[in-house]
């Protein structure tokens, strides 16, 4: 063991591998938990990656997606169970994902110096919600192929771009198998090599500047704050996390499999109680509200605006309270911060209640 | 049918026994192996000088007394009380067949209870060795109450060849022990010891990981561990066993769900067991990685969680192992919805109405809907329910007239090939109910007149209408 340990050191300079692990402390205090968070998204992603590969062996693209999705969920030996867990792991991800962020924005963990670890996992989360409007059409029934429609609706609103933008992703005026063929490709190539070197880098700086400490534990001095080494002793935690996270997707996947509709069919009416999946939910009821208050275009134009004006408020936090201290900007933050969790929570339940 | 039908909307009468099930099995299994290891952990105390375990197995007993003593014997009293009202015709054929079974159980069972207690309270009050006796008391005890429920367990799944071919004489004691011991028995006495063992380790886990940081914790957390070692080591032999002694076409009936999850095709138990599997492999890991190997930092949270996964690897097992005797309630005697196979050629030529004692009243004979109803409540109730679990509405969906009727007849016909031969009972009605329980079903999902033949009530008639609604 020891040679081999020896040989693949002088090689691959293993040592120094480890050392720059044991060098992250995971601070320990009432607020923890939250720290998980990052890593269940992580085991998400991989569950992904590897339910995908699988999916691949059988999915076709363009013409035959429909019935080869049909085939991986009724014909195939545990089809089903690839395909359930892939999308529960989807689900997953993204809920992991938005607490993981909101974790990291009430612990104000986007202060110096780690903005770019804000900004990059900004990205990755917006990466994340194309995987899943990307995927979510793949199947190609009813339901899929009506909520793109919509969704490439709103796309379309956008002044200048939108319509261009729609058209390309389209591949057309409208959405058919031309879609599934570039949404394939995004979903599976494009996405993914942006994602994947980008998440090496989010991780590499979690890494370099180690988990933030909460306002709370400021007060503390820094000698008796405590904290336990990332290597081995939060890792062995952090995958008991990871086995709790599989449990749960097996067990999502296992009891409640997802099924599919009836094939598209671009002649036939949309089917009733269309809508986005959950993590478009808010977004989509915003934008039914506003649109209620202001009907037609202006109404379009006020409804993405805001959310667009919110949406840069919020990727930009790190430039308006970026300093280690307690003020007014602080406090606005956090106050910023729980307004825009209230409108995503009480929105997307009303997205699901006015079904 | 003798019995009236006891209606559950919603979870369906199958999940009340479930629900009180898999709660008690939890605790049934923690009152067989909790035993054995207090007798063990205590023996080993006194034979090794380790008297510092004494004060935490005192705890721990406490605990035990509490959860078994109340928990355990409530539900399993639920149990009775709710597979009488459920499946009135099987508890009753067990009843005929176990009599003397359940009267032995009692006592094993007042014995267990005893000395429980006696251990519990004369803790210090008694010397060493007596103590060590009482513990040793309940634990045979204990075992003894296992050996006789694992018997009528096992029977309800594989009566065996010849109590099956005696099943219709009238001497049924007589056939006692071949009931008794049949082919399931041992194998299934062997899965449920090593269950109960790491179900013995896991609870303990629970007990100490509530007490402060020592090095007797530590000894004692590593110690119940190893509890769970055999079931890790032997299971899949004994599963196997096991699986070798069930009826290949109840073995097959775990295998429908691999390819397919389709609606009504009973898939289900494909998944479960799936679960069952992924559990128990977690199972292991937590108590390996976080019990085992650092027992100081095994937490009530983590003891807990492992309690939890421990009670989805039971419930889905216990489901699995319930599932497979489909589409019977007793093997090759008793189909699920108590009627009893003997007894289809009879139903169909006089019709399940007129061999039922709870039959619709005078007024209501020949009013499609209401015999309809009935003959639901009586055949397909057992399973189904029309809005919830196994919801007939969502089921049927839109199929029209000719669609449900192409259902019953595949379903009466009952042969080899149709899809739902190896779960579902033959449907044992005579034609002209056939056409009644069509007519209701289709009424479902379809606003149908509730009596389209009807001449208009009378007060009498409807009277009776709202009676066998009611009944």
């Amino acid at each position: 063991m020891d040679k081999i340990r020896a040989y693949l050191d002088e090689r691959l300079g293993l040592e120094g591998l480890l050392e720059f692990m044991s060098h992250k402390k995971v601070p320990i205090h009432r607020h923890s938990f939250w720290y998980y968070w990052g890593g269940i998204t992580l085991i998400c992603f991989i569950v992904q990656i590897l339910t995908g590969i699988l999916l691949l062996v059988y999915y076709r693209p363009g013409q035959g997606a429909y019935e080869s999705v049909r085939s991986i969920t009724y014909d195939i030996n545990f089809g089903w169970l690839i395909r359930s867990a892939h999308n529960w792991s989807a689900s997953l991800f993204l809920f992991s994902a938005f607490t993981h962020m909101f974790s990291v924005y009430f612990m104000k963990a986007y202060r110096a110096p780690r903005e770019l670890g804000w900004w990059s996992g900004m990205i990755l989360l917006a990466l994340g919600m194309l995987f899943g409007f990307s995927g979510y059409l793949l199947p190609m029934d009813d339901l899929a192929a009506s909520a793109t429609k919509v969704g490439m609706a709103m796309l379309d609103i956008l002044p200048k771009v939108g319509p261009w933008a729609a058209d390309l992703m389209r591949g057309g005026v409208t959405v058919g198998d031309p879609t599934v063929q570039r949404f394939f490709a995004l979903h599976v190539v494009v996405l993914p090599m942006i994602f994947m070197p980008l998440l090496g880098f989010h991780l590499w700086l979690v890494q370099k500047h180690g988990n933030a400490v909460p306002p709370s534990e400021y007060d503390t001095p820094v000698e008796e704050r405590k904290s336990v080494p990332f290597f081995p002793n939060f890792m062995i935690k952090d995958l008991a996390m990871w086995l709790i996270a599989l449990n749960v997707i097996a067990m999502l996947a296992s009891l409640f499999p997802f099924q599919l509709g009836e094939q598209a069919d671009p002649l036939k009416p949309a089917p009733p109680g269309i809508h986005p999946e959950w993590y478009f939910m808010s977004a989509f009821q915003v934008l039914k509200i506003v649109g209620k208050i202001i009907p037609g275009t202006p109404g379009e134009v006020v409804g993405m605006g805001g959310f667009t004006l919110g949406l840069i408020l919020w990727v930009l936090i790190p430039l308006y309270d970026g300093k280690t201290e307690s003020g007014v900007k602080a406090r606005n933050a956090h106050y910023f911060g729980l307004l825009a969790l209230g409108v995503l929570i009480i929105t997307t339940i009303w997205g699901y209640a006015a079904l | 049918m003798n019995y009236p039908v006891w209606e559950v909307p919603g979870i369906g009468t199958p999940w009340v026994i479930g629900c009180i099930a898999i709660f008690h099995v939890m605790i049934s299994h923690f009152a067989v192996g909790g035993g054995c290891y207090l007798a063990i952990a205590m023996r080993k105390a006194l034979k090794e000088n380790r008297r510092d375990w004494l004060p935490l197995l005192h705890s721990h007993s406490k605990f035990f007394l509490l959860i078994t003593g109340v928990f355990g014997t409530v539900s399993g009293v639920g149990i009775w009380f709710a597979i009488g009202l459920v499946n009135p015709g099987a508890t009753s054929a067990l009843i005929h067949n176990f009599v003397f079974g359940w009267a032995i159980e009692w006592l094993f069972f007042l014995v267990e209870v005893s000395s429980i207690v006696v251990f519990y309270y004369a803790w210090g009050r008694i010397s060493d060795k007596l103590h060590l006796q009482v513990a040793y008391l309940y634990a045979v005890s204990s075992i003894l109450t296992l050996v006789i429920i694992n018997g009528i367990l096992t029977f309800m799944l594989t009566p065996g060849h010849t109590w099956l071919e005696h099943a219709s004489d009238r001497n049924l004691p007589a056939y006692f022990w071949y009931a008794f011991f049949n082919p399931t028995y041992f194998p299934s006495l062997f899965m449920r010891m090593l269950a109960m063992m790491s179900l013995a380790g896991v609870w303990a886990l629970v007990s100490y990981s509530r007490l402060e940081q020592s090095a007797t914790r530590d000894q004692l957390i590593r110690w119940s561990v190893t509890w769970l070692i055999p079931a890790f080591l032997l299971m899949p032999v004994v599963f196997f066993w096991y699986q070798h002694q069930i009826p290949a076409s109840n073995w097959h009936l775990t295998q429908l769900g691999m390819a397919t999850i389709g609606a009504g095709t009973f898939t289900q138990i494909t998944r479960i067991a799936l679960l069952s599997i992924m559990a128990t492999s977690t199972i292991a890991a937590i108590a390996y990685f976080f019990a085992y190997k650092s027992p100081k930092d095994f937490t009530t949270g983590h003891a807990l969680s492992l309690l939890f996964i421990a009670l989805m690897a039971t419930a889905s097992t216990e489901y699995a192992r319930e599932a497979i005797r489909k589409p019977f309630v007793i093997g090759s005697y008793m189909y699920s919805n108590g009627v009893r196979v003997k007894d289809v050629a009879a139903y169909r030529t006089d019709g399940y109405i007129a061999h039922s004692a709870w039959a619709p009243s005078v007024s209501s004979k020949g009013v499609k809907y209401e015999e309809g109803r009935f003959l639901f409540r009586g055949e397909c109730m057992s399973c189904h329910t029309i809005n919830g679990y196994r919801s007939m509405k969502h089921l049927l969906g839109d199929r029209d007239d000719k669609a449900i009727g192409n259902i019953l007849t595949m379903l009466k016909e009952n042969k080899p090939d149709s899809p739902y031969h190896a779960f579902m009972p033959p449907l044992a009605t005579s034609d002209e109910e056939t056409d009644a329980l069509k007519y209701y079903l289709l009424s479902l999902n379809h606003k149908l007149p509730k009596n389209p033949n009807a001449p208009i009530p009378t007060p009498e008639t409807a009277k009776s209408a709202v009676k066998v609604a009611h009944s």
